[in-house]
């Protein structure tokens, strides 16, 4: 073999054993997934959920909502200067209210919550490995897939469908208060052009379905990268970021997905 | 007492990536005795205590727990057994997000249902015999490494477990911790008539504690004995070792290209030759 043959074979192994490497992390992702969230929790597993209910919900509150008020801002403003050269400003609340629903409130509050709590839960459950936590939890006889991970998960898919809909709601609000109380469109065309437009089952319930997928992904990536990483300060640092990217990654290309099975007509 | 060794490590064969960290390693720990497993770092004496632990798989062998094989044991099973050992780390190992008294009643919140009033007398009894009943209330970021470990001790006798790992006890401690702690081991393993299996290159302190010692070297046992026997064994590794030499068959330098060409640029260093 010639030299430039080696380093062409030697490159397609590297891209073998990438692809094998990557198989293997999604299976253990997975079997990580169902030995840590599936079973019945105890009384101490509810206690404990509702205190990580609080780290990553309530205190996630304050940005996703001030988020969700200057994207309903924004949305009101760049739709009213669109809208209003085809003298159709009236149907702004029906065009805020169907974006916030369907598309940006469920994509935004994951991606502000894989950066606000995702990370956080990363960089916790990594600290707890490094600093042997969880291998002295297991040598006391609790798992700690089910005492540490299983109700940090069940809090992210809890909180992040909770979120969205207060970024929604916030969201609307905003835009109100840019169409409606500054730029003059007419109230009640703003909330009735709404009511006619947005379906409960087609635009909420869509929305609230991408909102429960994507915080079981967001939540999933984030606990499993705390759980699988290497128990160094450089690798608690690689597995925050690789929790905000691939987080960030996953939205993104599951909201196109499903939006083209839920809109799309697929 | 029954004279049937508590642990018996038969056979073990253990390999992380390419490199093999145990080959053949026998073993019998016997029961209320201190057994000590000295050697030189990165033998793998934390990776021996994880196997005994059952959370590492060996690639060959077993390691029987009081005539259990720890690595068939369903998963259910080898909690329970867990339950009858206690395991004090390195780092102590407190869970950041509970205070002194927590981390202490946590074995004890855990598995038994024990009121809330006799779990607060056991603890402050576990507190007071390594010292610590005073400092129940702070957290882990505000104690001292010896006393971090001190009450990871506590915590690791909690439920009076019948077989306690030390993982290295002694290090990174001052003298006045170090006596402290050596003391401790030494009068928990008579009054709670413990196992103890004590991992551990602090050579001085070893020797005090130790009824029985287990030299490892290159994945093998090389040497056991009371500390009077490996005292006066005439294996150079474990010469080396116990008089503290920087050269010996562990050597001072990394494996390297010689010295003179490497120095002067005529050679690529041996890692990077093919």
């Amino acid at each position: 073999m010639t030299i430039k043959q080696g380093a062409v074979a030697s490159r397609i192994t590297r891209l073998g054993r990438r692809g094998c490497d990557l198989i293997e992390s999604l299976g253990r992702a997975g079997v990580f997934l169902a030995q840590s969230a599936v079973g019945v929790p105890s009384a101490e597993g509810i206690r404990l959920w509702i205190r990580q209910l609080h780290f990553v919900g309530v205190l996630s509150l304050a940005i996703v909502l001030v988020s969700g008020l200057f994207i309903g801002m924004v949305l009101a403003l760049q739709g009213y200067t669109i809208l209003i050269d085809f003298g159709a400003e009236d149907a702004l609340g029906q065009m805020v209210a169907l974006s916030l629903l369907r598309e940006l409130a469920p994509v935004v509050a994951a991606l502000l919550f894989a950066g606000r709590a995702g990370s956080a839960l990363t960089a916790e459950i990594g600290l707890m490995k490094a600093t042997e936590q969880l291998t002295s939890m297991e040598m006391i006889g609790v798992d700690p897939l089910r005492r540490v991970v299983a109700p940090r998960f069940w809090a992210g898919v809890v909180a992040l469908p909770i979120l969205t809909v207060g970024f929604s709601v916030v969201g609307i609000w905003g835009g109100y208060l840019v169409g409606v109380e500054w730029l003059g469109v007419f109230e009640g065309s703003y909330w009735s052009n709404m009511q006619a437009s947005v379906g409960f089952i087609n635009d909420i319930g869509n929305g609230m379905i991408k909102s429960v997928v994507f915080a079981v992904v967001v939540t999933w990536i984030a606990v499993f990268q705390g759980y699988d990483l290497m128990p160094t300060s450089e690798g608690i640092s690689r597995a925050t970021t690789r929790t905000v990217v691939y987080s960030s990654l996953a939205v993104l290309g599951l909201d196109f997905i499903l939006t083209a099975v839920m809109f799309g007509g697929l | 007492m029954s004279t049937v060794p508590f642990i018996e490590v038969e056979n073990l064969y253990f390999s992380r990536g390419d490199s093999e960290i145990f080959r053949g390693v026998n073993m019998t720990i016997p029961r209320g005795k201190v057994t000590a497993i000295m050697g030189p770092s990165g033998t793998g004496k934390t990776t021996l205590l994880k196997l005994i632990g059952g959370q590492l798989t060996p690639d060959k062998g077993r390691v029987l727990i009081d005539g259990d094989d720890v690595h068939r044991l369903s998963r259910k099973a080898l909690f329970a057994l867990r339950k009858r050992m206690g395991m004090l780390f390195q780092s102590g190992a407190l869970f950041s997000d509970l205070d002194v008294y927590e981390n202490v009643a946590f074995p004890l919140r855990v598995h038994t249902d024990l009121p809330d009033a006799m779990i607060r007398d056991l603890v402050l009894l576990k507190l007071q015999a390594v010292g610590l009943r005073g400092a129940r209330h702070l957290t882990p970021a505000e104690l001292s490494g010896g006393m971090a470990r001190r009450v990871a001790l506590a915590r690791a006798v909690a439920l009076d477990p019948e077989l306690i790992l030390y993982d290295e006890p002694f290090v990174g401690q001052d003298p006045i911790s170090m006596g402290v702690l050596v003391q401790l081991i030494k009068r928990l393993n008579q009054a709670l008539n413990l196992t103890s299996v004590v991992v551990s290159h602090d050579i001085k302190e070893t020797l005090t504690i130790a009824d029985y010692l287990y030299f490892i070297s290159e994945g093998h046992v090389v040497a056991h004995g009371t500390p009077a026997d490996l005292d006066a064994n005439q294996d150079a590794r474990v010469k080396q070792f116990i008089h503290g030499e920087p050269d010996g068959p562990v050597p001072f330098h990394y494996p390297a290209s010689a010295f003179y060409p490497d120095m002067l640029g005529d050679t690529v260093i041996q890692g990077d030759a093919k």
